[in-house]
């Protein structure tokens, strides 16, 4: 018998796995679409009982069974079914004791083995089916009911869970452990079963549910929380559309305004700077040395626009500079030929030269700087000029003046 | 260095609302009772008592004593929101149907300004409302296109203190205790003039779907 068993269940596990894209399909979309199969296929898996036709006209479908391993194996979250009947669970239990004490007291050992096992499976499945159910409203919550779009399915989402915490909650209630203490009377292994494991099922189970119920009111208050805004927002266009001249009166001129419409007006204004402060003496230095100087030309606007550039004029100007390096030249030369002193600005005017004064005192000072050091030895560059008027420490030239040595 | 309390004080004193997304450590500051009377203490002098709005999750200054003066402020103050509250609604609403989720914004939730601008360049209705919302003197946005729209109502958005953008180089925006503030003075305002706003709309989703 266990052979035939074992051999039809090898049989139903390869033709799942054979079909296996054909159930995923059928699991996915809900209905199978039979001209995607032959139809050998469609008979081998109504005769395997993966597939059936609820209704003689309907589509096929996935037979629940099939449908619920695949749910919880692949935790999908679509799940929302919460198997509860825990009375029947509990019944049958009892009566599988029954059996296997009366097998152990006529002292049929094999057969009160074959008793404990189907018992250990029992418990074992009523425990793992605790616990899914409990995970299975854990996913939910904590994706907020994201599998639904609108707040008020997700308030309805919620209410399913809730109502199905309450009843698995009261089906808990239906554990009976002096009852099954009883049951379980001096024997070892069915008091580890009756007793231990299921209690300690027990006891977690309801305290995660407490937990499941706490979280569920919470959204339920965020959702309804956020409903009621999403409404006062719709009913305020609402209202706005059909009362368009409506003003809400100005609540600032009763006599108690009300705390939401008063609002002190800005008070703070920059701070000023406290020169005579040493702690902030280097901060403030900082600041001064990051104020630029400006030097504003006088020259009108109408030259400093921008204008055509004529290219052929560029050659010009190292001619300038060349003959402006020839009249220091010849600067140093005179003086060297005559060997009197002769300021800058008066060689400047003697021979009208055609720059300006300034430049051309730069020119002179860098005519000499640029001489080697030993030439440098003969002459003697003196700088006639005045001290600033207002900041001491600096000297204005005006001219300067060159001798030899 | 200015002490935790100077800083929330100098806030205070400038207008600002103190939400745990514009400055958590202020909002912290305030939330201790010993301290918040403390700041209360500074601000009395000055005329201003503390206030909290939308179950402490917004801090603000309120004058103390309303003479002709303050309440000359708060008449203008007044007349200001009371002209922003239809362009706020109707954005607040486009931001809601244009995310897609359902869920009203609500402080620290994140808008990504080129999803957003995605959703409402794929749907005319949106683009309809937003040229709408656009046009009004809050917004005040000349521009044609939807990006320069948008552009501009989040800058006076995020000017007036609705939305805080905690790094410039993202276009990420994030939704200010202030926000409930506006829910709060819509509240009130239903409440006292007693229009019945949640009552209008949900009849009016009724009878939509009855059609």
């Amino acid at each position: 018998m266990s052979q035939n068993l074992y051999q039809a269940g090898v049989t139903l596990l390869n033709a799942m796995s054979r079909h296996a894209d054909v159930i995923m399909q059928v699991y996915l979309s809900g209905t199978l679409d039979e001209t995607a199969t032959t139809p050998q296929v469609i008979d081998n898996l109504k005769k395997l009982g993966i597939i059936w036709r609820p209704e003689p006209d309907a589509e096929l479908r996935l037979k629940s069974t099939v449908r619920n391993l695949l749910e919880n194996s692949l935790h999908d979250e679509r799940n929302r079914q919460i198997d509860a009947n825990i009375g029947s669970a509990l019944a049958s239990l009892k009566t599988l004791a029954g059996h296997y004490k009366e097998a152990l007291h006529h002292g049929r050992f094999t057969e009160s083995q074959g008793h404990i096992n189907d018992l250990r499976e029992h418990v074992y499945s009523l425990t793992d089916s605790l616990g899914n159910n409990v995970r299975v409203l854990f996913s939910r919550i904590n994706n907020e009911f994201g599998y639904v779009a609108s707040i008020d399915a997700k308030i309805r989402e919620n209410e399913l869970a809730q109502s199905q915490v309450s009843e698995l909650l009261t089906q808990i209630e239906l554990f009976r452990f002096d009852e099954l203490s009883e049951t379980a009377g001096s024997n070892r292994e069915l008091r580890l079963l009756l007793v231990v494991t299921l209690q300690q099922a027990f006891s977690r189970v309801t305290q995660e549910l407490s937990i499941v119920q706490a979280r569920l009111l919470e959204l339920l208050g965020r959702f309804r929380e956020f409903r009621g805004r999403t409404r006062l927002l719709k009913g305020f266009v609402l209202h706005q559309e059909q009362h368009p001249d409506f003003h809400p009166p100005d609540y600032s001129s009763l006599s108690n305004v009300p705390m939401l419409f008063n609002q002190a007006n800005k008070l703070m204004g920059a701070a000023h700077a406290d020169v005579n402060s040493i702690a902030h003496e280097t901060d403030l230095q900082a600041l001064v040395g990051r104020i630029k100087a400006l030097q504003r030309t006088n020259t009108p606007r109408e030259e400093r626009k921008a204008g055509k550039i004529n290219v052929a004029q560029q050659s010009q100007a190292p001619q300038v500079e060349n003959l402006l390096k020839k009249a220091v030249e010849d600067y140093f030369c005179q003086v060297i030929d005559s060997g009197e002193r002769l300021t800058a600005l008066e060689f400047w005017q003697q021979q009208e030269l055609d720059c300006d004064p300034e430049v051309w005192i730069y020119r002179v000072i860098d005519g000499y700087q640029s001489l080697p050091e030993e030439e440098q030895l003969y002459f003697a560059l003196d700088t006639n000029g005045h001290p600033h008027p207002v900041y001491t420490g600096n000297f204005i030239v005006e001219d300067v003046e060159l001798g030899l040595r | 260095m200015m002490t935790e309390q100077g800083r929330v004080l100098e806030q205070l004193l400038s207008g600002t609302f103190i939400c745990q997304v514009s400055d958590e450590d202020g909002w912290r500051y305030l939330k201790n009772s010993s301290q918040a009377e403390r700041m209360e203490q500074q601000l009395n002098i000055l005329n201003r008592t503390l206030t909290h709005c939308a179950d402490g999750e917004v801090f603000y200054a309120a004058y103390l004593t309303l003479g002709e003066q303050e309440r000359k402020v708060l008449g203008n103050q007044f007349q200001e929101t009371a002209a922003g509250l239809l362009p706020l609604v109707e954005w607040l609403l486009l931001v809601q149907q244009a995310s897609g989720n359902d869920m009203p914004l609500t402080q620290g939730q994140a808008i990504r300004l080129p999803e957003l601008q995605t959703q409402i360049e794929d749907t005319p209705a949106f683009k309809e409302q937003l040229q709408k919302i656009a046009r009004y003197r809050l917004f005040n946005s000349t521009s044609m296109e939807v990006d320069g729209q948008l552009k501009q109502l989040f800058k006076k958005l995020t000017e007036i203190g609705y939305l805080l953008r905690p790094n410039p180089e993202k276009q990420i925006y994030l939704a200010t205790g202030k926000v409930d503030y506006l829910f709060e003075v819509l509240r009130f305002i239903d409440e006292t003039e007693s229009l019945s706003l949640s009552e209008q709309a949900e009849q009016a989703a009724m009878q939509g779907s009855l059609l």
